[in-house]
């Protein structure tokens, strides 16, 4: 039980994490609320079971191509639909809410509503504190935590990383270091897309596919960054991994704990919202915009 | 009494007939009345009573989350209470529509205070976040006491409206274009002149002296009133009243439509819904393209039209005046108000000169 | 000529903030712009580094968006009008903003780190610099600068923008806010960064101590040029002294 708790904690945690990553830098970057953001990696998992399952391509060339093409559509969304769009608020909330539906009734056109598999990308399992965990579930968590370790160099090391946090501390003054903001926001939201496609690529095999499974970890996604603090990188992987811990806790522990999934993810955002608005470790936008 | 008659001709010549969009807006009243003229049919009748109701249900979101900028994510809370509150009062007390529909209204508007008064203390994204939990929290506990409410299946067997399709129609619409134009007045008064403010600078508003938590809370109550009002018409109307009220879409539907219609305006969101619902309803030729459709037309309606439609469509066909702010048709080329030209101004017309003698 | 502005003239949704402004400055040279509150003076240095412009694209659509400008800046001879601000920022042209701005969540290591983004590879040897000469940020290197006061943060802000081996530097109003003693150490400190070669456009609300650095000036008053010439004359000038210097 202990052991599934955990392994379970762990991949939950570490998609949870990509995706309420990618999340954060769009909004602290472009300071855009990307609603479509869970949408790719919708596709991205959908575009495995056609390269995979009905294409029968090699499995790392699939999951390459995947992301590759879902990180191309969500540049071009961005830099055709949402970037155009940005001063207007609520119509990017709708505008990117009405992308996602898009997506989704693209997929339900082409693939139908019922469930999907993708077979395991690793065959085999073995065994840990007596319980089998597959070797599906072991590699997902081991490479999306290297890319996560990626990212984090990638923002606190890199020259580009640099200009990313600078954008995302003031927009203005980035300019006057000679910082390309607009370029900025493009790579981000590239950057964010293409994080939200490899967790959709690599957890296809173990997660159950169908057009709507963008909804739940869009809902998880936006508790995780509140819990964390709207703006706050380190507050977004934090965050991942708490909400992970309590929903696979209540999954396990509590009777008919599965019904309360969503739900729980829920409640902690609104405690959070009333106790402490900013999250952990929020940044507050006083007076900016 | 020919007196007041030509005086009453002159105002409707001055305020409707001169401004293209109100004319149209005239036009659409006039159709919206005579519609039954042309279609007895059932089922036109019901999309278009069905479309009144949302019609009061967006522009009451519009009016909280439009005009007063709290965006509100969870309007389906006010729907959903007041037209279970409707239905449980019709059902188990057999309380008329003409009763419960207030009742429903008045619920309604309580939920708003409760959830208001902790919700406000959030500001911008924060509270937006909030709203949208609401609902599917209450959505939870309902399931949770099924004798009560029913549980999935909802609350049934309710009354009527009123005895005919055409009856319920005529009362949609009345409530419709009346509450609508209640809305606007409100947003054209004293009370929405600060709402505006506060949605623009409320920092500004409070150093002003105003105590603008009451006045949000205030927003609140009237858009939970107005949201209200239409729930309990829908349960009437559906006979019956479903976890379907609180839905998240059903949350985001108003939203979309104001969107779509034009933000900030109560009007826009009428005519959002006036457009998109029945149209969504012709869609349904093509069931399997049918939200592909919605979706794409909402993104490039917006994408074009980043304010919604009515002002798009307004900044073309009248032009404001620059001294007094009225509104003239395009075709002026001097206010009617107050005569000056409508062309736009050069620059350096009004610059203000002053001469410094320097040795140079 | 280092810097030529001609006839800029910008309005924010029918308010003219500037109407046709035009100013010149050498290499080299320290030059002061002064006049009351909310004559343009910062909308001036925004025109020239960019940021109206970049004002105009992003708020593009909305009603604050509604911004004209026209008019000519070049610098070292070149046309920078139409670049974007980051492209003007490459070229020398730095712009040490108003309020400072520091990165808050930042400490001022990185605060210096960001603004050498676009000279990494000097990065080593203009922090000595500017160590050297506000050795106050050396002492307090791993502090978050959002914590620091006023001055610390006006020092950092134009350590920050040395750090982008500025041509000409622009300083917003630095003295907002200081005490007379730290004013008087700053305005040493920018005296000395123009010894240094580096051209300096100084707003500034306390004239006298502007007037005593720089050798030519501007005054601007309701977005227009109203008087210039020697610090000298300017101070001089009765009429000026009493419209404009409240002297």
């Amino acid at each position: 039980m202990l052991a599934n708790i955990f392994v379970n904690t762990l991949i939950h945690a570490s998609v949870y994490a990509l995706l309420a990553l990618g999340f954060s830098l769009t909004f602290g970057v472009a300071r855009i609320i990307n609603l479509t953001h869970t949408a790719f990696y919708m596709l991205a998992a959908y575009l495995i079971f056609t390269f995979v399952g009905t294409l029968g391509l090699n499995s790392a060339l699939a999951i390459l191509l995947s992301i590759v093409l879902v990180t191309i559509i969500g540049m071009l969304s961005y830099k055709v639909i949402i970037e155009p769009l940005h001063e207007h608020d609520t119509t990017v909330l709708i505008v990117t809410i009405a992308l996602a539906l898009a997506f989704q009734e693209v997929m339900l056109i082409l693939f139908g509503g019922h469930f999907r598999g993708v077979p395991s990308l690793v065959k085999g399992f073995v065994t840990f504190l007596g319980v089998r965990v597959t070797n599906q579930y072991l590699v997902v968590i081991a490479v999306l935590s290297v890319i996560l370790v990626l990212v984090w160099l990638l923002l606190l090391k890199t020259r580009l990383g640099l200009a990313i946090r600078v954008t995302a501390q003031d927009r203005e003054v980035a300019n006057l270091m000679g910082i390309n903001v607009s370029l900025m926001s493009m790579v981000t939201m590239g950057l964010a897309t293409m994080l939200a496609a490899t967790a959709g690529a690599l957890v296809a095999p173990i997660f159950i596919l169908e057009p709507r499974m963008w909804l739940q970890p869009l809902t998880i996604v936006l508790a995780i960054v509140v819990l964390g603090g709207l703006g706050s990188l380190k507050g977004s992987v934090y965050g991942a991994i708490i909400i992970a811990l309590v929903e696979t806790l209540v999954v396990f522990l509590v009777p008919m704990g599965s019904f309360l999934r969503g739900a729980v993810s829920l409640a902690i955002m609104i405690i959070i919202l009333i106790i402490r608005p900013e999250g952990l470790f929020g940044v507050s936008f006083e007076g900016e915009r | 009494m020919t007196g007041y008659l030509y005086h009453l001709y002159q105002a409707f010549k001055e305020e409707i007939l001169f401004l293209p969009s109100r004319l149209i807006a005239l036009v659409g009243i006039i159709a919206l009345v005579l519609l039954p003229l042309f279609s007895q049919s059932p089922y036109t009748l019901k999309v278009f009573t069905l479309a009144s109701i949302f019609a009061i249900l967006a522009a009451s979101w519009d009016l909280l989350s439009g005009f007063v900028g709290q965006l509100n994510l969870g309007h389906a809370l006010f729907f959903g209470v007041a037209a279970y509150t409707s239905a449980l009062l019709n059902l188990h007390y057999g309380l008329s529509p003409w009763m419960t529909i207030p009742l429903g209204a008045l619920m309604a508007v309580v939920t708003g205070m409760l959830v208001g008064i902790p919700a406000l203390r959030l500001r911008g994204q924060y509270l937006s976040l909030a709203t949208l939990a609401f609902p599917l929290i209450l959505t939870g506990i309902i399931y949770v006491f099924p004798d009560f409410t029913g549980g999935e299946l909802g609350v049934s067997g309710l009354s009527r409206l009123s005895n005919s399709r055409l009856a319920d129609y005529y009362i949609t619409v009345g409530l419709a274009l009346g509450l609508g134009f209640l809305m606007w007045k409100i947003t054209d008064s004293k009370i929405g002149l600060i709402f505006h403010a506060i949605r623009e600078d409320e920092i500004a508003v409070r150093a002003a002296g105003i105590n603008t938590t009451k006045y949000k809370l205030l927003a609140f109550a009237f858009s939970g009133f107005f949201a209200g009002i239409s729930g309990g018409l829908y349960a009437h109307v559906m006979r019956l009243a479903g976890p379907s009220t609180l839905d998240v879409f059903m949350s985001f539907q108003p939203i979309i439509w104001t969107a779509f219609g034009g933000i900030a305006t109560i009007y826009g969101a009428i005519i959002g819904v006036y457009l998109l619902y029945p149209f969504m309803e012709v869609l349904r030729i093509v069931p399997e393209y049918r939200m592909l459709i919605f979706a794409v037309i909402i993104i490039l309606v917006l994408r074009i039209m980043p304010q919604g439609l009515s002002p798009w469509v307004i900044e073309r066909i009248q032009k404001e005046c620059p001294r007094c702010k009225r509104h003239n048709a395009f075709t002026r080329k001097t206010c009617k108000a107050c005569g000056t030209s409508l062309e736009k101004p050069s620059l350096g017309g009004d610059s203000f000169k002053l001469e410094v003698k320097t040795s140079e | 000529m280092l810097l030529e502005v001609k006839n800029i003239t910008v309005d924010y949704d029918t308010a003219m903030l500037l109407n046709d402004v035009s100013l010149a400055m050498m290499q080299g040279e320290l030059l002061s712009l002064v006049g009351p509150n909310g004559a343009g003076k910062t909308t001036l240095l925004r025109a020239i580094t960019g940021l109206v412009r970049w004002d105009r694209e992003t708020k593009q659509g909305t009603k604050a968006g509604n911004i004209g400008l026209t008019g000519q800046v070049l610098f070292n001879g070149e046309d920078i009008s139409n670049l974007p601000a980051y492209e003007i920022a490459r070229r020398g042209l730095i712009l040490c903003p108003e309020r400072r701005r520091p990165f808050t969540e930042m400490t001022v290591q990185e605060n210096l780190k960001a603004g050498a983004y676009l000279y990494p590879k000097h990065y080593a040897g203009t922090l000595d610099f500017v160590y050297h000469l506000f050795p106050r940020l050396k002492e307090r290197e791993k502090q978050i600068s959002g914590t620091m006061s006023g001055g610390e943060q006006q020092m950092l802000a134009i350590g920050r923008a040395l750090m982008s081996k500025p041509k000409l530097l622009c300083i917003d109003e630095p003295s907002t806010g200081l005490a007379p003693l730290i004013k008087r150490d700053l305005f040493d400190k920018i005296k000395e960064i123009n010894e240094g070669g580096i051209a300096l456009l100084l707003v500034e609300q306390d004239v006298a101590l502007s007037f005593s650095l720089s050798t030519r000036g501007y005054i601007l008053s309701h977005g227009k040029i109203v008087a210039q010439g020697t610090s000298q004359e300017l101070l001089k000038d009765e009429t000026v002294r009493r419209a404009y210097l409240g002297l």
